[in-house]
């Protein structure tokens, strides 16, 4: 048994390995001036350490006029990132709880429409969501990027949420019901306390989801109101010119960084949440 | 409510629609105004864009600039965007044939009036006037130009096989190749970006004929797209593709410049910003040769690719005077001094004297290129940078070329036949 | 009070409930029925809300993208499924042994999901470059004979994004399977142990059929990563070489804006939606008889 034990080490070891090998690139690259990454190739290894480029990522970085470096833009997608996240989040519980605890007519039916937002793509929504926010007057602000992002996250929400609070003995939903608590008592006081794994599993996933989202937050803000994947960009895709690889990768770390983080924090809670969430 | 609630809510409200009137009020007072849309954000064409900025704001002007980081695509969506919610700005990037599709659907300034005054149409190639009269007056003010039918060849890799001048004809083009590959020398070092595949047919096409070019590319006549001169076209292209990198796959030709540095690649068919990629990877004008790719009548040809700015009509005053106030300095020599200067383009005007030292002997020769070419009826736009064609009819296009370059299993005959048929799809 | 208050009490979770939901459902509804008007219309660069009929949909099936698309889409869409569903359960059943380290382990594996698909996409186009990237290191470090030029292939490109995809979503296959895995019933463990089988039988015979739920999961929201994939490939492989690895989604993108067709981009996202359509169906008539036989057998 000790030589399987052994071999599932290996074997793991391999597999961190190649899955960290695209995050190595980054790292080593972000080292790296770019014009010494078009003198030596683009995957290689520092020939002289340079940490300018997270300074410069940080603070130097010029999108156009703007050379506030990729700071300003950190703070832009925390304001749309938060709320959003927060808020799908939460109606993401009431509305799972109410599918699947409180029970109404059509509930079913609801779940399945509701769930079959997840699928439409990006593309096909983006002409539609301008005619909408226009119509709301919320064109070309953070508020119309969180709007969005609530309303396509309630799709994912509603669908962990649910799955998860289908768990819950409904019991303890109908004791509470003949004690004369009403619906939103027994959420606060009954189904909240019990959500925690799910609640961060919805929180990781919308998180990440928001934060790395490209097509709307380049479309509905406009200059210095850009979220930070605008930033990352900028600095990759050009027609003509070449893109800033040193920079670039410098960028990306550092705007990976809160989503890594928050992976960390929640990761065993994840775990817990998927457990309940998607058996069903 | 309350009498007193009603009066300290009535208070508040009229206090905030002052507030929201007054900076209006201050505005509509002050100077002239432009919200500017482009995709520069970054690199040389960020920092012209800037320093553009800068001038306007010299001359009294109050500057918006929204760069909208990413492909051209990306512009285009907050473009349409911003119009679809009636916010169009006041100007915005936009160059070839969607200039006449674009102010279709959203009301355009008609800028008659300022280019008179500067005696501008006299000084700009008219293949690209046609582009920004397209209903009989000026909307739109060309920026800076590119000639795309330059060649680029590495230093070292010509003194490995003892090449000393730039090939005039596609002939020597072909003969330098072989001598290249005998050598171990990857002779084309061009990239394997769709654009870029189509880029080398149509410097093929342009060298070969640039009067069969301006029929086929431009004018999708039927007889020239089936013609000899397009099939020679398809045969030089084989000829090019067959000596390209099997691993450019499809990375950016900037991924192979320090192959194409240290000699390992030969000639590059690029446009005129490749000088400032170079200069920003660190390398200098004696590390390479450049100028006009093959001509195979002798005579230049240019293939234009200009950027342009579009201007849309706005009710509101302070943006009608910035427009006008833009539109002054785009079409001033020092401005075009200035801009090409940052981005290693040319000059729109053809009657400017490069022999400043912020220009290079590159940029020199190109611009006297243009004017000479102009003369001589062979200035043609390009495909593959958006200018001859609508998008629409350029990616059907571009779609049979690039498959053409990539699959080497298709002959010259039937890429051609191919095209012929992608274009009669999308007339 | 007490009246009004009682009714406040009843017509609040009402109004809780039903007003996202109606928001929700107007998104789903509205929205896709928008797109299905638009492909009917000779929309270009904006909605134009004439009618052309199926003239869109047809122009799109005659294209070469489109019907390179749909190939690679059924090919795509299977072996992402597959690969990244056998990752996903390796992975969990590796980290199921009770590693140390375990907590590192399963971030490293779930990490790529946190970072920029765009970002992603480009590096792995290096890696995968064969002058570049593994190739060229292996050559370099002396097996001169390996070949990894599977991006550079016309036939193979597509089997680059399958394993770009798959390392991004394995990750949270492997979550998913993990947690079904630890919540086994112990006492099937111990039943599966006494009978002395060994530890690939019993996984094989005992754990992997009862936590058949999770694989349905995993092919759900693996599928819907599948159908939405753009950004990776466009990063990979920009739909090269060529057009050989385009994929529905980039269609769509290429038709609505780039060469400002709304009306054939929406045609073509229909399509997609229809393709789409095509897999969950059986899905939920699938769920719909095994909720009825349940039902029966209960």
């Amino acid at each position: 048994m000790r030589s399987t034990r052994i071999a599932v080490y290996l074997l793991v070891t391999v597999l961190t390995a190649i899955y960290l090998l695209p995050l190595l690139v980054v790292a080593l690259n972000s080292l790296r001036t770019t014009q010494e990454i078009f003198a030596n190739g683009m995957i290689g290894l520092p020939r002289a350490l340079s940490f300018g480029n997270f300074a410069d990522a940080w603070s130097g970085l010029c999108i156009a006029e703007h050379c506030t470096g990729i700071r300003s833009y950190m703070l832009n997608s925390f304001l749309m990132t938060l709320p959003a996240t927060i808020l799908s989040t939460f109606f993401g519980a009431l509305l799972g709880y109410a599918i699947s605890l409180w029970r109404f007519r059509g509930d079913l039916w609801v779940f399945g429409l509701i769930t079959l937002g997840v699928f439409l793509p990006e593309q096909m929504k983006l002409v539609p969501w301008v005619l909408v926010l226009r119509d709301l007057g919320l064109y070309n602000s953070v508020g119309g990027l969180i709007l969005i992002h609530v309303v396509q996250g309630i799709s994912f929400t509603t669908l962990f949420c649910r799955n998860y609070y289908i768990g819950i003995p409904p019991e303890l939903v109908k004791a509470a019901r003949i004690d004369g608590a009403g619906f939103f008592r027994i959420f606060w006081r009954i189904v909240l306390p019990l959500s925690p794994p799910i609640l961060i599993v919805t929180i990781i996933w919308q998180f990440t989801g928001i934060w790395n989202e490209y097509l709307y937050g380049v479309t509905f803000a406009s200059g210095e109101h850009q979220p930070v994947t605008a930033a990352l960009i900028a600095l990759a895709v050009t027609v003509s010119e070449a893109p800033q690889y040193g920079v670039q990768s410098a960028a990306v770390l550092i705007a990976a960084a809160p989503t890594l983080f928050v992976y960390l924090l929640g990761g065993k809670y994840f775990m817990r949440g998927l457990t309940a969430g998607a058996v069903k | 409510m309350t009498p007193i609630r009603r009066r300290s809510l009535l208070a508040a409200s009229g206090t905030a629609l002052l507030s929201q009137a007054a900076p209006r009020l201050a505005r509509a007072e002050g100077k002239p105004r432009v919200t500017v849309i482009t995709q520069w954000s970054a690199g040389s064409d960020g920092a012209a864009i800037t320093a553009l900025g800068d001038l306007f704001t010299k001359a009294g002007g109050d500057w918006q600039h929204n760069p909208v980081p990413g492909f051209t695509t990306d512009m285009m969506n907050k473009l349409r965007a911003q119009i679809l919610s009636g916010d169009p700005p006041a100007v915005s990037q936009l160059k070839g044939p969607e200039i006449a599709a674009w102010s279709k659907i959203a009301p355009t300034v008609n800028l008659d009036a300022d280019v008179a005054a500067a005696g501008y149409e006299k000084v700009v190639a008219p293949e690209l006037i046609k582009l920004h009269k397209p209903f009989g007056h000026w909307i739109s003010l060309p920026l800076q130009v590119y000639r795309i039918n330059s060649i680029w060849i590495s230093r070292k890799a010509a003194d490995k096989v003892g090449v000393t001048a730039l090939p005039k004809t596609w002939a020597e083009y072909n003969a330098i190749g072989e001598k290249m590959a005998k050598a171990g020398i990857q002779p084309v070092a061009n990239g394997g970006t769709k654009w870029d595949n189509g880029m080398i047919w149509e410097i093929a096409l342009s060298g070969i004929s640039p009067a069969a070019y301006r029929k086929a590319v431009m004018e999708l006549d039927a007889a020239t797209l089936r013609g000899p001169e397009v099939l020679a076209a398809f045969e030089q292209t084989r000829k090019m593709s067959l000596w390209m990198d099997p691993n450019t796959a499809s990375q950016h030709y900037s991924t192979f410049i320090p192959k194409f540095m240290k000699g390992d690649a030969g000639m590059l068919l690029m446009g005129g910003w490749v000088q400032g990629v170079y200069k920003k990877a660190g390398y200098q004008y004696s590390d390479y040769m450049t100028g006009p790719a093959p001509q195979d009548n002798g005579r230049p040809a240019f293939d234009l690719n200009a950027d342009a700015f579009i201007f849309w009509q706005r009710k509101e005053p302070e943006f009608t005077a910035g427009q006008h106030l833009l539109a002054k300095l785009v079409m001033e020599k020092d401005t075009q001094k200035m801009y090409s200067g940052i981005t290693g383009s040319l000059p729109v005007r053809t009657d400017m004297d490069l022999s400043d030292p912020a220009f290079s002997d590159a940029q020199r020769e190109a611009s006297a290129s243009l004017g000479a070419a102009v003369k001589d009826d062979q200035a043609v736009l390009s495909l593959a940078h958006n200018m001859a064609q609508p998008n629409q009819i350029t990616a059907a296009m571009i779609d049979v070329l690039t498959e053409f370059v990539t699959d080497h299993s298709i002959t010259p005959q039937k890429g051609q036949a191919r095209l012929a048929e992608a274009v009669d799809n999308v007339r | 009070m007490t009246g009004v208050r009682r009714r406040l009490d009843a017509a609040l979770p009402l109004l809780a409930i039903w007003v996202p939901v109606l928001i929700s459902i107007v998104y789903v509804v509205g929205f896709t029925l928008y797109t299905v008007w638009i492909s009917f219309t000779p929309s270009t660069l904006l909605p134009d809300y004439g009618w052309v009929g199926l003239r869109n949909y047809s122009a799109i099936l005659a294209t070469r993208n489109w019907q390179i698309a749909a190939n690679n889409m059924a090919i795509y869409g299977f072996c992402f499924l597959l690969l990244t569903t056998a990752l996903g359960l390796s992975l969990a059943v590796l980290i199921d042994q009770k590693l140390r380290g375990e907590n590192v382990f399963r971030t490293i594996f779930l990490y790529p999901l946190a970072v920029s698909f765009v970002v992603t996409g480009v590096v792995w186009g290096w890696l995968l470059n064969p002058g570049i990237g593994i190739q060229k290191l292996v050559v370099g470090l002396g097996w001169t004979d390996f070949r990894f030029d599977w991006l550079v292939d016309r036939d193979r490109a597509l089997y680059c994004i399958v394993l770009a995809g798959a390392w991004q979503a394995s990750g949270f296959a492997m979550a998913l399977f993990l947690a079904g895995l630890r919540s086994v019933d112990a006492d099937l463990m111990k039943a599966a142990q006494i009978d002395g089988a060994g530890p690939l039988r019993t996984y094989r015979r005992v754990i992997l059929p009862s936590i058949w739920p999770i694989f349905i999961a995993v092919f759900v929201i693996l599928l819907q990563f599948a159908i939405k994939t753009f950004d990776l490939a466009m990063a990979l492989t920009g739909g090269g070489p060529g057009i050989a690895t385009v994929l529905p989604s980039i269609v769509v993108y290429d038709f609505m804006f780039q060469r400002g067709l709304l009306g054939r981009g929406s045609a073509a996202a229909v399509l997609l939606l229809l393709m789409l359509l095509a897999v969950l169906l059986p899905y939920a008539v699938f769920r719909r008889w095994q909720h009825v036989r349940n039902a029966r057998n209960a």
